[in-house]
């Protein structure tokens, strides 16, 4: 195996374990937020948090994989180390932007639900008697 | 709550487009709209004071909530299902000063901005 190749197989190694490591955590953390979003309704819950997952993998997934090619050779294990560096430096932030939206999206299930609830924003000016119609 | 009833001007252009643009959202509230001072306002509400409604937009719930001018335009955006959180967010404390003045400005030229809109009759 070429250095090349070592180099490859190492990437995709690396992002691949980080971004099932991320979907995981999402993916654990993510239910009893959603569980609470959706009023104790587990079976949806679940549902949507499966469907966002997924959604995560594809992307993830699919930046690394169109990001797999270097453009140019690696001769030894000092250029390796450094071409891997950027590489996973990227899928990284990847990750992170992606967790950020994930939280993000969380955020706006939930504030759908706080606001439902509410009465008027403010107090009248006065209280008048009303005629029902007859 | 479960009604509310808008006192309008009809005689204002920009009140009859709003009035328009208001029956087309959808609501979380029912909203009635009454002609300002009119018999049919004066049987509903007997111990309100109509000359006052004439001056600005004022909204009867149907607890007998008097909400005038700004406070009623708050009230309208929070029967709407699109805008409820505007209407939360307009009243904070630091938005509310505001929102009265800019709501005021809009409501004390209301036939002239009409005209300018081309909404006149």
């Amino acid at each position: 195996m070429t250095i090349g190749i070592t180099t490859y197989v190492v990437y995709l190694a690396v992002s691949i374990a980080l971004t099932i490591w991320v979907g995981r955590t999402i993916y654990k953390n993510g239910r009893v937020f959603l569980i609470d979003v959706f009023h104790g309704n587990e079976t949806l819950a679940d549902s949507v948090n499966h469907l966002l997952v997924v959604g995560f993998y594809l992307i993830n997934f699919g930046y690394v994989s169109m990001a797999l090619s270097l453009g140019y050779a690696v001769h030894d294990a000092q250029e390796s180390i450094e071409a891997l560096s950027t590489k996973v430096g990227m899928v990284l932030i990847v990750l992170g932007l992606m967790h950020f939206g994930n939280l993000f999206v969380f955020s706006c299930l939930r504030g759908i639900r706080r606001v439902r609830p509410q009465g008027p924003p403010i107090e009248p000016d006065a209280f008048t008697a009303v005629q029902q119609e007859a | 709550m479960f009604a509310m009833t808008v006192l309008y001007d009809p005689e204002c252009g920009l009140c009859r487009r709003a009035h328009q643009w208001l029956a087309e959202q959808s609501k979380l509230v029912e909203l009635r709209f009454i002609p300002c001072a009119s018999d049919e306002a004066r049987r509903h509400f007997p111990y309100l004071d109509h000359d006052l409604t004439t001056k600005d937009l004022t909204v009867v719930a149907d607890n007998g909530a008097v909400y005038f001018g700004p406070k009623g335009w708050l009230m309208v955006l929070w029967a709407l299902a699109r805008y409820r959180d505007w209407s939360y967010r307009l009243a904070k404390p630091e938005l509310l000063p505001t929102t009265k003045r800019v709501v005021s400005m809009i409501s004390q030229h209301r036939y002239q901005l009409g005209r300018v809109a081309g909404l006149s009759k």
